[in-house]
């Protein structure tokens, strides 16, 4: 299991589009994957769940990644975050 | 192309245009091949070098007036100019009397004239529905149309992924069904009909049962001739890492005969219910026509929640530098 916390870089924070940019990725792994904001935790594979985090621009969050592939799966959630999910600024 | 002639047109529509027959019935042998109707004022003073003779040729009060306006032998040569294209028939609106002359032309040059009691709007107006329902790009597709709240929605898939199978527990919900595994649709304005392909009944296939007659079954308030397609649902087999809409803020267009509707591809596995995803998605359409969109809503309520909490740390950062 790995645990790491990932700062929410993009302005527009993590809306709609990048909460099913991450639910995409995520299912694409076996491992478990759960998002932590402030004592909730989500379901990283569940795109209610992470949409309901509302995390905005400079919030932290707290990444929980649980499986064989965990270290696979962690690059690409890092990698999302650190390209903004795309967005153009 | 289409095309029908003018007896099969005067035998099936005499009563619907209040039509009866000029000329001898040796001119019914000509056809009708365009959907549009002329009014040939024009052709009728001479100018002939943009005349639509493939049209409906209607006569009002205008263009009558016009001929009883000229001489006899002006009249003659005009409308024999006119008749030496091969129009498909000339119809006179309100009753009117054509003149001898025209009458005696047209027998003589085998084209068809029509008079009808109707007034020249009201022959354009049914008229031209009639030859655009006819004239209608039409095909066949393998779907099941069925009708859910009032919404028209057509199933697609692969043979074997359940098409028979949801449409009849949609009719078993109460739903009504149109055709099963092959429907003929047809483009009409903006709008995509579906009719059954044949008329031999409500028939459909249940693997395992055989032929199943919907309309015997369960009765006639269950089956249905004619509906607009609405939306298009593809049923797909269920697969891992497919990539499948979570949200529905993207809507996907499918094109039939040149008319765009909106489908969904909906992940079909064993067990799975769905007959009454079909329903909501149905529902969901009716409350989007009513101008509430659900994935709007809730990620229009995330994005406030987002700014808020934003506009919060902007606040918290620019105090503690204050008071630092």
């Amino acid at each position: 299991m790995i645990e790491k916390t990932i700062e929410v870089v993009n302005k527009l924070g993590v809306h709609a589009r990048p909460s099913a940019m991450l639910v995409k990725t995520a299912t694409k792994f076996r491992s478990e994957f759960h998002i932590e904001k402030e004592g909730m935790k989500v379901n990283g594979k569940s795109i209610m769940g992470v949409m309901m985090l509302a995390a905005e621009c400079g919030s932290e969050l707290n990444i929980i990644i649980d499986g064989p592939d965990e270290e696979y799966l962690l690059k690409e959630i890092e990698k999302l975050f650190k390209e903004k999910f795309g967005e153009i600024e | 192309m289409k095309e029908i002639t003018l007896k099969d047109f005067f035998d099936k529509n005499k009563n619907r245009f209040a039509l009866s027959l000029i000329t001898d019935e040796k001119t019914l042998n000509n056809s009708i091949t365009s959907p549009h109707i002329n009014r040939p004022g024009l052709a009728l003073a001479g100018f002939l070098s943009r005349f639509s003779a493939d049209r409906i040729q209607v006569l009002g009060e205008t263009e009558i007036r016009y001929l009883q306006s000229l001489k006899e032998d002006e009249v003659y040569e005009r409308v024999k100019s006119m008749f030496t294209y091969r129009i498909p028939c000339l119809i006179v609106t309100k009753g009117l009397t054509l003149p001898y002359i025209v009458e005696y032309l047209a027998n003589e040059m085998s084209i068809t004239v029509f008079s009808t009691r109707l007034s020249t709007v009201n022959l354009y107006q049914t008229l031209s529905k009639y030859l655009n329902t006819l004239f209608a790009p039409e095909m066949t597709i393998h779907a099941t149309l069925i009708e859910v709240y009032g919404i028209g929605i057509m199933l697609t898939g692969k043979s074997g992924i359940g098409k028979s199978e949801c449409a009849l527990d949609l009719v078993h919900r109460g739903h009504s069904l149109v055709s099963d595994d092959t429907v003929k649709i047809t483009a009409i304005d903006d709008n995509l009909l579906g009719y059954p392909a044949k008329d031999f009944g409500h028939f459909m296939e249940i693997r395992g049962v055989g032929l199943v007659n919907v309309e015997r079954m369960f009765g006639i308030q269950r089956v249905r001739q004619h509906l607009k397609i609405d939306m298009q649902i593809e049923l797909m087999p269920w697969r891992e890492n497919m990539d499948y809409e979570r949200i529905g803020l993207i809507n996907n267009f499918v094109e039939h005969l040149g008319i765009n509707i909106p489908i969904t591809y909906l992940p079909v596995s064993p067990g799975k219910n769905v007959s009454v995803i079909v329903e909501v998605a149905a529902m969901n359409f009716i409350l989007k026509n009513y101008g509430y969109d659900a994935a709007e809503d809730y990620t229009n309520k995330i994005q406030e929640e987002i700014k808020r909490k934003s506009l919060l740390r902007k606040i918290n950062i620019s105090q503690s530098h204050s008071n630092s």
